[in-house]
């Protein structure tokens, strides 16, 4: 692995972010809205009052300069104020986070865990009623709408038997702190995991199901079994090894994207992470916010897509020795 | 590595784990009466400089008592922290406060307070002070005396609703760093106070031993959040909740007609109107800065022709699917009474033919026969705005331009969301559009709204303006001065009644439909909710929040969190099935492998 291939992915990585900067600023400007008349709509409010909250929101002056101050804040991490709260951007985006690394993340985990295994058992029974009834069942959550399917299982679980909680993160009316406060959020959390998981779980089971179709055609698994290794140990010490490596770049992108994942299945269950602040900003439309949503979103993939070529090397040598 | 055993494993630890949660979470129950209502609108700010959400409103409602209250029938004026008031020349009063009054945190609440909140809010142009207390001068003259001084005659004294802030926690606190005080200090004098803001999720209010009423019978109000309505309402079924604000309209037949639970749709004075620019040259603005409507709108008859092209009881059952009730004048206030009943003669009933008659009359004939009438010889095409941000916007549109084509109008439709759409209207770009609009319950800013001064001129921007009609009429503007000193209560509503009227002939503003909150309650766990108005009015957001102060829990009433026994049986059933999968799958393996 040389210093000048680590050093082109991360020039490659920050050319990209670097475009998007620029970018995340012209889209977001070509709305033309006046967000202090839509906020105060109804209220009487003095010039003086208008040209400050004007002044707060950073409009005043023409495109250019608001430009070099967008990229002058944004480099000091400043992403502005929202026009929705009048909050910092940066702000309510690090309250969310937390929430949506947690439902998110617990659910790739688990579908990748979950996908992976099923991929296996399937392509290594290819043709077989277990692979009929693994890969139709992971194309059906797959190509179900994550929304749709949320509502079902809320209606479901927690309307007709009440077994878990309509959505939020945990209950408000709780004092409960320490482990049990925990296990509450747990609780809340089941449902929309869930949901995530069902969703992501096929893309995973399909995607591994079809390198482990790939490798059973090569020559060193042949051998594998000529050597005389039970059909066990010739599918996890030989075709599972190498059938992992392209779902190690999409487990890479996958969590790139665990960020940004949810945003219908966190407004669904009033989940308050990121996905639900992009889609309240989305209402708005609250410009500021949805800018800044959209820069990290973008930051998180490009980061996790350079984390992935950079360990590639280390797991394939061939990428090493071309 | 076993790849469908291991799958089997942890879908068991998985499972065990959620019982596990499940069963921790149902025994943290306790003694506590709590009310949890649900709603679809964050607060945006408990500041009462900052905030204008109508969710803050119920918590300021809940958190600061007034001066004066205003009664949950019909909103007339009623004693409050002040158990009395009187005035000489209706430009000074005195308030005489209760005895005895404390704030939540045990520090007296005095005439101090009150003077200081008011002065306050008019030197700094609170936001939500300003309209009321812009003309006053407030003086303690001891600790339970406040007189209250009015510049102009008032008619809106003796009432004062705003809300009295603490005066020992606010001093602290500069002009400069009020905008960004967060305001979760809880010090409280109305029925609850704040005790606990999640943003996006819930807050949560504990009654407060000090209120002027006595304690209430609620220990707690819980305030949740929900980003889908559709599980809001899921939740006030399973009783998670117990009332809910803010029902989506596709959802509340089914509740109106479910056991436990009653409907209401909440009047409050809030319509919806269809907008003809009528902007006819007055007050004059730089043409070349702004659009002007077409023509034949500048004409009377024209308007009237379309005012009768419109039947509000299809609007209403088609549209609103029934939730709402035909519009007939401007409603200026949350209370009916101040809209005037109009008579059989002014009024603009549905007749398409009698439309057609007007526009013939008029002169706007269909000389080439295509369907559509011209005015000077070209088609007359009007431009309609949607509002993207409405889901009642589109279906709106499409009644209304299908009775205009009845009537040989057509019309072109542009989409704008609801921030573009105040610049459009401002700077005159359309002919037509439909909004809404919730008044306060002094009818005085509604009717303001409407004046010549309100009409867009300000070419620098096309947001400060509130008179989207455009319609300059200068013997309403009189009318409008002379409501605003008027001292006596019934002369000032025949005054105001004569206004409207004089509006709606105009027509220039065409009220469709009342849009009423639409919310609902489980009846197993409290009782005594008040309607406010009485009869047509909502039980939570209303203008005063009368319910919560009168709400008593109903003894052995629903069960309320926690799991119900039916759950338990599905998760030890579960439970079940999973440990007989595994037993099945391990045993059936052993028997692979010796067969290997």
């Amino acid at each position: 692995l040389s210093v000048r291939f680590a050093a082109g992915k991360i020039l490659g990585a920050l050319a990209t972010l670097a475009f998007v900067l620029v970018f995340n600023f012209f889209l977001f400007r070509v709305v033309e809205s006046n967000p202090v008349a839509t906020l105060y709509r109804g209220r009487n409010l003095t010039d003086a009052q208008r040209d400050e909250l004007t002044r707060q929101f950073g409009l005043e002056g023409s495109k250019l300069e608001q430009f070099w101050r967008y990229l002058e804040q944004t480099l000091q991490l400043n992403l502005g104020r929202s026009y929705a709260t009048n909050q910092p951007v940066v702000d309510e985006i690090w309250a969310a986070a937390p929430q949506t690394v947690a439902l998110v993340g617990v659910a790739t985990v688990l579908s990748m865990v979950f996908g992976i295994l099923m991929g296996i058992s399937a392509g290594w029974r290819r043709g077989t009623a277990r692979d009929r009834l693994l890969t139709s069942g992971s194309m059906t959550t797959w190509s179900t709408p994550d929304f749709w399917l949320g509502m079902i299982l809320l209606t479901f679980f927690a309307v007709r038997l009440g077994l878990f909680p309509t959505g939020g993160i945990e209950d408000p009316a709780s004092n409960a702190t320490g482990l049990e406060r925990r296990l509450d959020q747990l609780w809340h959390m089941a449902l929309p995991c869930l949901t995530l998981a069902l969703a992501y779980v096929g893309e995973f089971a399909l995607v591994m199901r079809s390198s482990i179709l790939d490798v059973m055609r090569e020559d060193y698994l042949t051998l594998a079994r000529a050597k005389g290794l039970r059909d066990s140990q010739v599918r996890d010490r030989h075709a599972v090894r190498n059938a992992l490596l392209p779902s190690t770049a999409l487990i890479a992108i996958n969590f790139g994207f665990v960020l940004s994942g949810a945003i219908a299945v966190e407004t669904v269950f009033s989940w308050p992470g990121l996905g639900l602040l992009t889609y309240e900003s989305l209402r708005g439309p609250d410009l500021p916010m949805l800018q800044g949503l959209f820069l990290v979103f973008s930051a998180a993939v490009i980061v996790f897509n350079l984390i992935a070529e950079l360990a590639y090397p280390f797991l394939d040598p061939r990428v090493r020795h071309k | 590595v076993k790849p469908v055993k291991l799958l089997v494993v942890t879908a068991l630890v998985v499972l065990a784990a959620l019982g596990l949660t499940a069963g921790a979470t149902a025994q943290s129950d306790d003694d506590r009466v709590v009310l949890t209502v649900g709603l679809t609108q964050d607060l945006d700010s408990p500041n009462v400089t900052v905030g204008e959400l109508v969710s803050s409103y119920e918590l300021w409602n809940l958190q600061f008592a007034t001066l004066t209250d205003k009664a949950a029938a019909d909103f007339a004026t009623e004693p409050g922290l002040a158990e009395s008031y009187a005035s000489d020349d209706g430009k000074t009063w005195t308030y005489t406060l209760r005895e005895g009054l404390e704030w939540s945190d045990g520090t007296p609440l005095t005439a101090e307070d009150v003077a200081y909140t008011i002065n306050r809010a008019r030197d700094e142009e609170w936001l939500n002070h300003t309209a009321t207390v812009a003309n006053l001068t407030a003086e303690a003259t001891d600790a339970r005396t406040v007189v209250i001084t009015s510049k102009v005659d008032d008619p809106k004294l003796p009432t004062m609703d705003v809300y009295i802030v603490p005066k020992h926690v606010y001093e602290d606190i500069s002009a400069d760093e009020i905008g960004n005080y967060p305001a979760l200090d809880g010090v409280a004098s109305g029925p609850f106070s704040l005790k606990e803001w999640k943003k996006g999720q819930f807050w949560r209010m504990e009654s407060n031993p000090s209120f002027w009423r006595g304690q209430v019978a609620i220990d707690e109000v819980i305030f949740r959040v929900f980003r889908n309505a559709d599980a809001m309402v899921a939740a006030l079924k399973s009783g998670e909740i117990d009332a809910a604000h803010n029902v989506p309209a596709a959802s509340f037949p089914e509740l109106e007609t479910t056991e436990g639970i009653v409907a209401v749709q909440g009047e409050q004075g809030g319509f919806d109107y269809l907008v003809l620019n009528s902007y006819a040259g007055k007050p004059p603005r730089d043409t070349s800065k702004f659009d002007a409507p077409h023509p034949a709108l500048l004409d009377l008859r024209f308007r009237q022709a379309i005012a009768h092209a419109i039947n509000k009881e299809t609007l209403v059952e088609r549209v609103l699917s029934g939730l709402g009730t035909p519009g007939t004048a401007m409603s200026p206030s949350a209370n009916p009474a101040w809209i005037p009943v109009l008579s059989a003669e002014d009024d603009y009933e549905f007749d398409l033919a009698k439309a057609n008659q007007i526009l013939d009359d008029a002169g706007y004939a269909d000389s080439n026969g295509d369907g559509i009438r011209e005015h000077e010889g070209e088609n007359i095409v009007l431009r309609y705005a949607i509002r993207s941000e409405s889901e009642y916007s589109k279906p709106y549109a499409e009644f209304i331009t299908g009775w205009l084509e009845e009537i040989g109008i057509d019309s072109t439709f542009s989409t704008y969301d609801d921030g573009q759409l105040i610049e459009v209207a401002g700077r005159g770009d359309f002919d037509l559009y439909v909004w809404g609009w919730t008044p306060f319950v002094d009818p005085d800013p509604m009717l303001s709204y409407f004046q010549c001064s309100q009409v867009s001129v300000d070419a620098s921007d096309f947001s400060n303006y509130y008179n989207d009609t455009g319609i300059c009429d200068p013997a309403y503007d009189a009318m409008y001065t002379q409501q605003n000193t008027e001292l006596d209560p019934e002369q000032r509503q025949s005054i105001v009644h004569d206004m409207l009227t004089r509006f709606y002939k105009g027509a220039g503003y065409i009220v469709l439909a009342t849009s009423p909150d639409l919310q609902a309650y489980r009846t197993d766990r409290f009782e005594g909710w008040v309607r406010q108005p009485a009869e047509i009015g909502p039980v939570l957001f209303s203008n005063s929040s009368p319910s919560y102060w009168n709400l008593t829990p109903i003894e052995g009433g629903g069960s309320e969190g926690g799991l119900s026994s039916s759950a338990i049986v599905a998760l030890a059933l579960a439970g079940a099935i999973g440990l007989a999968l595994v037993g099945w799958y391990l045993v059936r393996r052993r028997t692979v492998e010796e067969r290997e």
